[in-house]
C-alpha cells in the first residue's frame, strides 16, 4: 500500500468523504431498530477505510447510507454525509432525495458499490454486458458500439479471460470469483472516485478472495480512488487499512489509522476483537479468547455504553448509565469509553442531562 | 433451442398416448354399454340390423384393446372421432366450431387477464401496505370470492336492464346459424366482452397476487440495490430487472389458463349461453353422450398440452437460465 500513501501527500490532503454522526432508523411495526446510531467517519483521496464489526453492527446500513439506498422502511433521520464531487463542490447527501437525479448521478458514477453476494447481485436474466453497458451509457457521452468497446476492456482489466465472450455470458455461467470481477468492472467503468466494498470477498473462498483484494488493491493505485471496505476480517483490514473504524451497535466505538488500532487499542472491544484472532504462533495451548455474551436485540438496546453489558472493564454506575462521547486521545485516533476521561466523563449526572 | 424443442415435441408422444387411453377409459367407464343408452332413449324401435351394424362399426363385440385400436386409428386417420348418439350427428361436425370459439373466448380471457393483472400486481408490489394497495387486494379478494355464474347473473341483468343489449350467447339471434362473414366476427367481437369480463375476473384476482407475490420477492434481492447502485432510475430499474424476472413464471403458468376455461367454466357457458365446449362436455356427460365425451376430453387434453408446450417454449426463449437445466 507505499504507493497510496506517497500519492496523497501529493495530493492535497482534503476529504473526499465526510460522514458526520449519522443515525440511520428502520421504523417497523415493532419498534424502532437504531441500526446506526452515530457513525463518523473522515476518506482521505486515495486511502483506504476498513469499517469492522461483528454481524449487525450496522456496517452495511452505513455503506447503504452513504449511497441513500437504505431499503425501506430504514430512514436517514440525522447527520450529515458530506461528499467532494469532481467538479470539487462538496454537497450533503443526506439531504439528498433517494429517487432524485442528483443522487442517481452520483451513484455509479461518482460513488460506486459492490456487494457481499456476487452469486446474487447480478440479474439472472441479463448478460454481463448488458449490466456494464447500461453503468457506463448512464454516466458517460458515449455511444452503444464505444460502450461496448469499454465494456470489453473494463472486463479485460479486471482480469475475466476472453472479456469480449464473457460480455454476452450470463451470470449463472460464471464462478463466484469471476461474477465478483465483473462486478467490480461495472462498478469502476465510469471511473468513481469512491469505491464501497461491502464485504466483498466474504462469500468466495480464501484463493479467491486474496485475488479479489489484490485486484481492488491493484485498480486503486491505478486509478487513484478511494476505497470504503466493510469487513469482518481483521486479517483483511492488517493487510488493506489505511485508516480503520471499529463499529459496535451503530456507533463507531473506536477510529484512528491502521497502526494505532492494532498496536495501542483503546476501547476495550477493539481490544477483544484482537485478541479473539486465532494465532498459531502461540505456545501454551490456552483456550480462544471470544467475547461474552452475544450482540444484543436490536430492540433491547443497552443504556448507557451500548457495549457495557459485555465489558471486561465494565465501571458500575457508570457504564450504565453515561453515554460515552467520542474523545480524541492523539490525532485521529478516537474512542467511545469511558476508561479515557474528559471534563465531561467525571460528573455521570451532567452527562445524563445533556 | 431447436433441440429443446425437438425434444419436447418428442416428449409429447407418449403424453399424447396415455391421454387417449384415460380418455377412451373415460368412455368405458360407465355401466353398460351404451347402445344400451341409445336404444332405451329412443322412442321408436330400433330394429335389429341398424343395432348391428352400430356394434359392427363399434366393434362392441371385440375385447377393449381392439375397440380403443378402432377409435384411435379412426381419428388419425381419418379425423373420425364416431358418432354423437344424443345429437345423431358425427362427432367433428359438432365440435370444431366450439373448439374454435372456446380457443378465442380462451385467448381473449388471457390477453384480458395479463393487461389488468399485470400492471395492477405491480403497483400493489411496488406501493406495498399503502392504502392503494389494500384497496386492490379486497377486491382482489372479492373478485376471488364471488362465484363466476353468479358475477355472469349480475352482469346480464346490468346489461339488460341499463344498456338494453342482448344477453347471453356469443352471437346475435340472426347470425347464430349464418356463415362466418366479417359481420359475424363483428357481432361476436361485440357479444365478447360479457364472457370475457366475468371468466377473468377469478383469474385477474388470482394473477394479481401472484404477480405481487412474484414481484416483492425480486424487489428485495441485490441485483435490484446493484442496479439501484449504478445510478438507474427506479421507473427504468422496476421494468428491466425485477419485473422481468417476476413475470417468468407467469408465462409458465399460462397453460393452466386452458383446461380452466374449457372445464371449469362450464357452469358459466350454460348461464351465459355461450356456444363453447364447455356445456357440450356437460351434457354429453350428463347423457351418456360416451363418444362426444371422450372426444372433448382429448381434444382439450391435447390442447392444454399443446398450451404447456408454447409457454415452455416461451420461457426457455425469455430466461436464459432455462435451456440448461
Amino acid at each position: 500500500m507505499q504507493p497510496t500513501h506517497t500519492r496523497l501527500d501529493a495530493a492535497t490532503d482534503e476529504a473526499l468523504l465526510e460522514v458526520k454522526d449519522v443515525k440511520t432508523h428502520f421504523f417497523t411495526d415493532e419498534g424502532i431498530v437504531k441500526a446506526v446510531e452515530g457513525v463518523n467517519l473522515s476518506l482521505k483521496r486515495g486511502q483506504t477505510l476498513c469499517v469492522v464489526g461483528e454481524s449487525g453492527c450496522g456496517k452495511s446500513v452505513t455503506a447503504r447510507s452513504i449511497l441513500r439506498i437504505v431499503p425501506p422502511p430504514g430512514e436517514i433521520v440525522s447527520g450529515e454525509i458530506l461528499f467532494r464531487q469532481r467538479d470539487g463542490s462538496a454537497i450533503d447527501l443526506a439531504k439528498l432525495n433517494p429517487k432524485g437525479r442528483e443522487i442517481r448521478e452520483i451513484r455509479g458514477g461518482e460513488i460506486s458499490m459492490i456487494f457481499q453476494e456476487p452469486m446474487s447481485s447480478l440479474s439472472p436474466v441479463h448478460t454481463i454486458g448488458s449490466q456494464i453497458m447500461e453503468a457506463i451509457l448512464l454516466h458517460l457521452p458515449v455511444t452503444k458500439q464505444e460502450a461496448r468497446k469499454r465494456a470489453v476492456s473494463m472486463l479485460d482489466l479486471v482480469g475475466i479471460p476472453r472479456p469480449s465472450e464473457t460480455l454476452d455470458a450470463y451470470s449463472f455461467e460464471l464462478s463466484g470469483g469471476m461474477r465478483q470481477r465483473a462486478m467490480i468492472a461495472i462498478a469502476l467503468a465510469c471511473e468513481p472516485q469512491l469505491l464501497i466494498a461491502d464485504e466483498p470477498t466474504t462469500a468466495l473462498d480464501v484463493t479467491t478472495q486474496a485475488n479479489i483484494l489484490d485486484l481492488i488493491a491493484d485498480l486503486q493505485q491505478q486509478s487513484g480512488m478511494s476505497v470504503l471496505f466493510i469487513t469482518h476480517d481483521l486479517g483483511v483490514v492488517a493487510e488493506i487499512a489505511d485508516e480503520v473504524i471499529v463499529m459496535y451497535l451503530g456507533r463507531d466505538v473506536e477510529s484512528g489509522d491502521v497502526d494505532a488500532i492494532f498496536h495501542d487499542p483503546k476501547h476495550p472491544y477493539t481490544r477483544a476483537l484482537l485478541q479473539s484472532i486465532p494465532r498459531y504462533d502461540s505456545r501454551d495451548n490456552k483456550r480462544l479468547y471470544s467475547i461474552k455474551g452475544t450482540v444484543p436485540h436490536p430492540f433491547d438496546r443497552p443504556t448507557g455504553c451500548p457495549f457495557h453489558p459485555r465489558c471486561d472493564d465494565f465501571i458500575p454506575e457508570q457504564c450504565n448509565r453515561v453515554d460515552p462521547q467520542r474523545i480524541f486521545l492523539s490525532g485521529d485516533h478516537s474512542v467511545r469509553c469511558l476508561l479515557y476521561p474528559t471534563a465531561a466523563s467525571h460528573s455521570p449526572d451532567e452527562e445524563l442531562a445533556t | 433451442m431447436i433441440w429443446y424443442i425437438a425434444r419436447r415435441i418428442i416428449y409429447l408422444i407418449p403424453t399424447l398416448l396415455i391421454i387417449s387411453v384415460i380418455a377412451f377409459a373415460v368412455i368405458q367407464l360407465p355401466p353398460g354399454d351404451f347402445l344400451a343408452s341409445l336404444i332405451s332413449k329412443a322412442e321408436e324401435t330400433v330394429d335389429q340390423a341398424q343395432v348391428d351394424a352400430l356394434r359392427e362399426r363399434y366393434g362392441l363385440d371385440e375385447p377393449i384393446y381392439v375397440q380403443y385400436w378402432k377409435w384411435i386409428s379412426g381419428i388419425i386417420t381419418r379425423g373420425d372421432f364416431g358418432d354423437s348418439f344424443e345429437w345423431n350427428r358425427p362427432v367433428s361436425d359438432l365440435i370444431w366450431e366450439r373448439l374454435g370459439l372456446t380457443m378465442v373466448i380462451s385467448l381473449f380471457t388471457l390477453a384480458f387477464v395479463w393487461i389488468v393483472a399485470i400492471p395492477i400486481g405491480i403497483y400493489s408490489a411496488v406501493k406495498k401496505y399503502t392504502i392503494g394497495d389494500y384497496l386492490v387486494t379486497i377486491i382482489g379478494f372479492i373478485g376471488l370470492a364471488i362465484p363466476n355464474f353468479l358475477l355472469a347473473l349480475v352482469l346480464m341483468y346490468i346489461a339488460f336492464r341499463y344498456f338494453g343489449q342482448s344477453v347471453g350467447g356469443l352471437f346475435s339471434p340472426e347470425y347464430i346459424e349464418a356463415d362466418w362473414s366479417l359481420e359475424r366476427a363483428l357481432d361476436l367481437l361485440s357479444h365478447l366482452w360479457l364472457p370475457v369480463i366475468i371468466l377473468g375476473t377469478a383469474g385477474t384476482a388470482a394473477l394479481i397476487r401472484v404477480m405481487r407475490a412474484n414481484l416483492l420477492d425480486e424487489l428485495s434481492k441485490l441485483y435490484v440495490d446493484a442496479a439501484r447502485a449504478r445510478g438507474l432510475s427506479e421507473l427504468k430499474l422496476l421494468f428491466k430487472y425485477p419485473v422481468r424476472v417476476a413475470l417468468n413464471p407467469l408465462v409458465s403458468a399460462m397453460a393452466w389458463v386452458f383446461p380452466a376455461l374449457v372445464s371449469g367454466s362450464a357452469i358459466t357457458s350454460i348461464v351465459l349461453n355461450l356456444q363453447t365446449t364447455g356445456p357440450l362436455l356437460y351434457r354429453s356427460l350428463q347423457a351418456q353422450d360416451m363418444y362426444l365425451a371422450g372426444s372433448l376430453i382429448l381434444l382439450v387434453s391435447v390442447l392444454t398440452i399443446i398450451g404447456t408446450l408454447i409457454s415452455d417454449i416461451l420461457l426457455a426463449w425469455i430466461d436464459p437460465r432455462i435451456q440448461l437445466q
